[in-house]
């Protein structure tokens, strides 16, 4: 890839990131103070010790919101400000302003409240007994698995555990709210969202949205975690504006943000799996119980892509699975990367496993046996279209020499006592398009500026997975024109209205095909006038490399020189594009329809080595065969594989999130919760794209990234089952039928030695 | 109080708190905004910074010179320390556009959001100036070895890794000479010139003694590694007074000394744990302690965390505590009423509660030259293998001989444990069982199963209390199947 400018930008240190703005004169900071437990009764609030501190202190509570105090997008039911109830530890109740953030802490430390305790629920299953949802369940069915599991010949139920994941996206939540005159507020938010941020916003301060405007500037990661989570921060920052008329900035730290943030659902989930004596999938039932949190949040979106995953890359006839959304007092969890597929996929490939060894089947084989083609619907009645699901895993097969590779790693751990190796092979397929149906619109505003460059503007926000570099190319090409020429700008709600978070890996397909029919229009105009000036036919011109062609031939006409006559001549060189995905629709009721635009395919093999002494282990080697369509940019798409693969594999085994049975988060700094460092990763990847592939459903025949690699990291889950299965276990059978199973993920080293030493089943 | 250093090339002075965290001075002070505050708790790299230093204790030094460049988290760095130094941030790196550094990890498109990239950047410039163990060489394994301390969540690492690897390939032919390689580093756009001015004492020649310019008084700061994490943002009304012990020279020295007949190794108590593993009085006494290294932090922290802090901050999993405690080591401590000494395993009285008497420091630690173990051997679990604080530790060195018929003779045997108990474990039974016995397989197994006893674990977000007794046996095992192969312990087992 040649380097970019901005790739330069960030290496150098010059990128401004939110904290890096320079202060403002005046400027105040803005410091939470949060509830002190899961779940509590506000009874009152006395600042006066804070307020004593200095004159620029202030404090705000939920009286001072002049709109309405809530925030919930989905269902109201989170505050701004508690009044009244709180539901999870780390809640804001109250905002302290100062004139520095040492003085704002303080200030914040220094606010006395008077509450009382009240009982408080983490667990989902606790949750659920006693009636406790978001909203109530969810049902997908097709066939009728009651009567396909008599028919058979091996029935597998258990239970699985997966843990939540929290985003550590680099750079920490924030916003700065600027006061301006009029009561209107201008916001740069580190979000996803900005037209999310910009509704929540107007809705707190009671104003338009027309009084709002929001910008997303480059984030440093975000992975999901500043979807709806970051409107909070904006909201009491512009809430500290409107009240103060100062600019007001609300940044946290990593603790806070971990602390106080939402991260993936953890689910606990019970399976049921028939096969025939072949080893045919026959049915399969699934009851998810989704740890939501406290609010609503996102959780029915991600319950319903659980649903939508359930099967996987299977083919499953006869399948009934319900989704539970379990209100706790924890922190809303909400968006990452995966967005609940990771965890029903979790779930069906241990099905699979404990068939396999139920049945004596090989998994490779099993998998295979099961695949999805062509042909084939997936139970929410949607045709299996263009499938990929052989193709890849044959070419892993390949990749990887599994045949091979599995024969060396059992001569080896035949070969060793005390260190085994393990290996797994996990296809994926992954549904894209927002399962909210209204999400899947984007809009583009293009400017050609006198002197022939360009600047787009769109709804996508620039936050690592480089769709600006997408959008870029997408813009360049369509233009014809070099990309140098074109500048993709931070995302204003002032230039593109509307829009919904840059999410479920759709930020090029939705707003690369927005910015395209943007290009195109002006395209157009430019070929007309072309036309004209050449006496040529537009249909027989074009623009490449910044001329104007005409058939084979390059013609004199360069793209500065036509941009310069088309302002002369009065024509209109800025142009707004939409795109709203085809083709999609659903039945709630029925749970049928076409959510998905088109699905992503893949296949990952993946080879870890086990210390069966000291319940350590390692990734050696990944094999990776991804579908990408026909990618925009090889380096862009190959990134978003290795870094949604590394956060998989931290998913499945390492990152552990853990709270007390009070609802207070265990793993509240880097220190205590490790995610993937450069030794996590295998010291061997290898990433193929599928050859040939084009995908005729999105922009320039490409796929979305974002999400589907990160499955491929479940597959290190089960390589190092399989190696904790070569262990010589003297004792294989002394764990107790009341022994955690093994299906918990993430694996620990601890949870190793406890599946070494016969403690866990 | 003033603090006066060289800001890349500009000269600094100012009357801020000492005892700021640097990169609040560096962002907020000096508007260099490259530095980013990922954790501020040396855990993230994204505030790395290069120090360089000039005369100071040949320690610190990189071989052969009379100077050093050292990658450093700057949310763990004291402002204070930088008196007499130079600071390198993003900025002076980037000052005439990008270097080959980060033009190699921007063309493997190694930097998606960019939030961590300086960190990556300074991390890799700092090796490109060391190679490995600071001797000059560049390895592909040295380079990935020099981002251990840098999270990227967005790579994957993938584009890091391909780009390490090319400046491995593209820098190979640098001159060993630090002077010389400096000079061609600065030649090749890798580092500003100010560095090889600086490193020579031509800029600034006023500042040629980091003198220490602070007061001295309650607070001893060592490399502040503990300090900074539990106090992210000192007081200074919590702080009147303290020393910067980094700036101490008979802190940071490693001496071979005769005493009562007894040949000893004093080691300065403010020694970084870097120059700890890279002393080669040290490493000819306790043989292949150096493998261990790696186990501890990150090469960012390693090159701030002192020995004195580790053994003071008291934690029950210190590293080094564990391998000291092992290796039978006594303290100098000197305090107001003058020096005294004290064996390591009597320093804990209880969780975080030390022998130490008001104002006492620990000087230095002590190891006995005249009878060495022969055997010397370290094993930590933890989450993730590197830069994590473990569950369990455990250090085992022991004096061996081979013995007629039976397996070999233990003569001596000090294995310690941490995580294990409020404090740093002394394995007393374990040692003692093993003591003129010859380790037989069964031996081992009843030596591992005293252990277990011996500890009294409690459950955290580490690992449960169970977890952490059974892991200790595995891993006392783990120093006999370490120390002793062929000896059947392995075989045994199960
Ligand atoms: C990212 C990170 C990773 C870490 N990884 C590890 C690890 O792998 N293994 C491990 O064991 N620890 C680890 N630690 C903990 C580490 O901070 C301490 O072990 C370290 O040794 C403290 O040393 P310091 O010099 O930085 O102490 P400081 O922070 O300077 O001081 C800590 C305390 O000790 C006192 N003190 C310091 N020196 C002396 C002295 N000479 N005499 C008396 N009192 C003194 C100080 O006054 C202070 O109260 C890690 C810490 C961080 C931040
Ligand atoms: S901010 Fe993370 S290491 Fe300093
Ligand atoms: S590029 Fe985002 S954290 Fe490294």
């Amino acid at each position: 890839m040649k380097p970019t400018k901005e790739s330069e930008l960030n290496l150098s240190g010059a990128t401004r990131y939110l904290d890096d703005l320079p202060a403002t004169e005046g400027m105040l900071y803005g410091v939470p103070l949060t509830s002190p437990c899961a779940r509590g009764l506000l009874r009152g609030i006395d600042a006066s010790a804070a307020l004593a501190l200095d004159a620029s202190v202030s404090v705000l509570t939920a009286s001072d919101i002049p709109g309405e105090n809530q925030l919930g997008e989905a269902v109201s039911d989170e505050s701004l400000l508690v009044d009244g109830e709180w539901s999870y530890l780390g809640q804001c109740l109250a905002l302290a302003l100062a004139a520095t953030p040492s003085l704002a802490r303080k200030a914040a430390a220094l606010v006395r409240i008077v509450y009382d305790e009240l009982e408080a629920v983490t667990d989902a299953r606790a949750a659920a007994e006693s009636g406790s949802f978001i909203l109530p369940s969810r049902t997908m069915r097709s066939g009728d698995p009651a009567s396909a599991f008599s028919r058979c010949a091996i029935v597998v139920e258990g239970r699985v555990e997966s843990g939540g994941q929290e985003h550590v996206y680099l750079e920490a939540q924030g916003a700065i709210a600027e006061s301006l005159e009029g009561g209107r507020v201008r916001v740069v938010s580190g979000t996803q969202a900005p037209s999310g941020v910009q509704r929540a916003i107007a809705r707190t301060l009671g104003l338009g949205m027309h009084d709002v405007e929001v910008e997303a500037r480059r984030l440093g990661g975000a992975f999901g975690g500043k979807e709806d989570q970051a409107a909070q921060w904006a909201a009491l920052a512009a809430l500290g504006a409107a009240r103060t008329g100062k600019t007001v900035k609300v940044y946290l730290n990593r603790r806070e943000d971990m602390n106080w943030t939402g991260k993936r659902h953890p689910y606990s989930s019970d399976y049921k799996l028939g096969l025939d004596a072949e080893g045919r999938i026959l049915a399969y039932e699934a009851d998810y119980y989704q740890n939501s949190g406290a609010c609503c949040d996102l959780s029915p979106a991600i319950l319903s892509r659980t649903l939508f995953h359930a099967a996987s890359a299977y083919r499953i006839p006869n399948l009934r699975v319900t989704g539970r959304m379990c209100r706790t007092n924890l922190p809303p969890f909400t968006a990452f990367r995966g967005f609940g597929a990771p965890q029903g996929v979790f779930v069906i490939e241990c099905a699979l496993d404990a068939a396999a060894r139920e049945g004596g089947w090989d998994p490779v084989e099993l998998r295979l046996k099961n695949l999805l083609a062509e042909g084939d619907s997936f139970h929410f009645g949607q045709p299996v279209a263009d499938c990929r699901a052989r193709r890849t895993v044959d070419r892993t097969l390949e990749l990887s020499r599994w045949t091979e590779l599995r024969a060396e790693i059992d001569s080896f751990n035949s070969a060793h006592r005390l260190v085994k190796r393990g290996a797994a092979i996990l296809p994926i397929c992954f549904g894209v398009s927002f399962t909210k149906l209204v999400m899947n619109q984007g809009g583009a505003l293009v400017h050609v500026y006198g002197d022939g460059s360009v600047s787009v503007s769109t709804g996508a926000v620039e936050m690592g997975q480089q769709v600006a570099r997408k959008i870029q190319v997408i813009a360049a090409r369509s233009l014809g024109i070099p990309e140098g020429l074109v500048r993709v700008e931070s995302t204003r709600t002032a230039s593109v209205a509307n829009t919904y978070s840059t999410a479920a890996s759709t930020g090029s397909d939705i707003n690369g095909m927005a910015a395209l029919a943007a290009c195109e229009e002006i395209r157009g105009r430019l070929l007309g006038l072309a036309a004209r000036m050449l006496g040529a036919d537009k249909g027989e011109l074009r623009i490449e490399s910044g001329f104007v062609t005409k058939g084979c031939e390059i013609t004199e006409l360069a793209w500065k020189e036509l941009v310069d006559k088309a302002h002369l001549d009065r024509i209109d060189l800025s142009a707004h594009g939409f795109y709203a995905t085809p083709g999609l629709f659903y039945d709630m009721k029925a749970e049928r329809g076409s959510p998905f635009a088109y699905h992503v395919y893949g296949c990952s093999a993946v080879t870890a080595t086990l210390d069966a002494l000291r319940g350590t282990y390692r990734f050696d080697e990944a094999f990776i065969v991804h579908d990408v369509g026909e990618s925009i940019d090889y380096d862009v798409d190959l990134g978003q594989v290795e870094g949604a693969f590394a956060q998989g594999l931290g998913w499945a085994a390492l990152e552990d999130l853990r709270y007390d049975e009070r609802g207070r988060l265990l793993s509240d700094t880097l220190s205590t919760y490790k995610l993937p460092d450069l030794r996590f990763m295998p010291s061997a990847v290898k990433i193929e794209f599928l050859e040939g592939a084009p995908n005729p459903k999105a922009v320039m025949r490409s796929k979305a990234i974002g999400e589907p690699p990160l499955l491929y990291g479940i597959a290190g889950y089960f390589a190092i089952l399989d190696a904790l299965r070569a262990v010589d276990r003297t004792h294989p059978t002394k764990a107790p039928s009341s022994a955690p199973y093994a299906y918990d993920l993430p694996m620990t080293p601890e949870k190793a030695l406890d599946f070494i030493q016969g403690v866990r089943r | 109080m003033k603090v006066r250093f060289l800001a890349n090339d500009s000269l600094v002075e100012t009357e801020a708190w000492a005892l700021a965290p640097a990169l609040d001075f560096i962002r907020g002070e000096l508007r260099l905004t490259g530095a980013k505050e990922g954790c501020r708790e040396g855990d993230c790299g994204a505030c790395a910074v290069i120090v360089g230093v000039r005369n100071e204790s040949p320690t610190g030094l990189r071989a052969g010179s009379g100077f050093a460049y050292d990658a450093q988290p700057s949310c763990l760095l004291a402002l204070g320390e930088l008196e007499g130094r130079q600071l390198v941030t993003i900025e002076g790196l980037a000052a005439a556009g990008p270097t080959p550094v980060m033009r190699a990890l921007a063309e493997a498109n190694g930097s998606q959001c960019g939030f961590c990239s300086p960190g990556f950047v300074v991390s890799l410039t700092a090796y490109l100036i060391n190679g490995d163990e600071r001797r000059g060489a560049l390895s592909v394994e040295g380079a990935f070895a020099a981002v251990e301390g840098n999270l990227c969540r967005c790579t994957g690492y993938g584009a890091i890794k391909r780009a390490a690897a090319r400046l491995v390939e593209e820098f190979a032919s640098l001159p060993l000479d630090p002077y010389a390689r400096l000079d061609a580093l600065v030649a090749a756009g890798v580092v500003p010139a100010s560095c090889a001015s600086f490193a020579r004492g031509e800029i600034l020649p006023s500042l040629a003694r980091g003198e220490p310019s602070v007061e001295g008084g309650s607070l001893a700061l060592g490399g502040g590694s503990d300090f900074f994490v539990r106090n992210p943002h000192p007081d200074p009304a919590a702080f009147p007074a303290f020393s910067l012990l980094d700036r101490e020279p008979a802190l940071r020295r490693v001496e071979r000394r005769t005493a009562g007949g007894e040949e000893r190794l004093e080691i300065g108590a403010a020694l970084s744990w870097r120059e700890f593993f890279s002393d080669p009085d040290i490493l000819k006494l306790v043989p292949g302690i150096e493998r261990f290294e790696k186990l501890l932090a990150s090469p960012l922290v390693r090159e701030r965390a002192t020995i004195g802090g580790n053994l003071a901050n008291a934690s029950p999993v210190g590293d080094l505590t564990a391998m000291l405690l092992a290796l039978g080591a006594s303290l100098r401590l000197e305090g107001p009423t003058g020096s005294r000494e004290l064996p390591l395993d009597e320093l804990y009285l209880g969780y975080k509660k030390l022998e130490l008497r008001a104002g006492e420091l620990i000087a230095a630690v002590i190891l006995r030259a005249s009878r060495p173990f022969s055997l010397f051997n370290f094993e930590k679990v933890s989450k993730r293998e590197r830069l994590d604080i473990a569950a369990v530790n455990t250090a085992a060195a022991f004096e061996a001989e081979d013995s007629a018929g039976g397996g070999p003779l233990i003569r001596r045997a000090r294995i310690s444990a941490g995580g294990v108990a409020p404090v740093p474990l002394l394995l007393k039974k374990a040692s003692a069982f093993l003591e003129g016995r010859p380790l037989t397989a069964a031996a081992a197994l009843e030596a591992a199963r005293i252990a277990a006893a011996e500890a009294s674990p409690i459950g955290d977000v580490r690992g449960s209390a169970d977890y952490r007794r059974r892991l200790l046996e595995r891993l006392v095992l783990a120093h006999f199947v370490v120390l002793f192969p062929g000896s059947g312990v392995e075989e045994a087992i199960s």
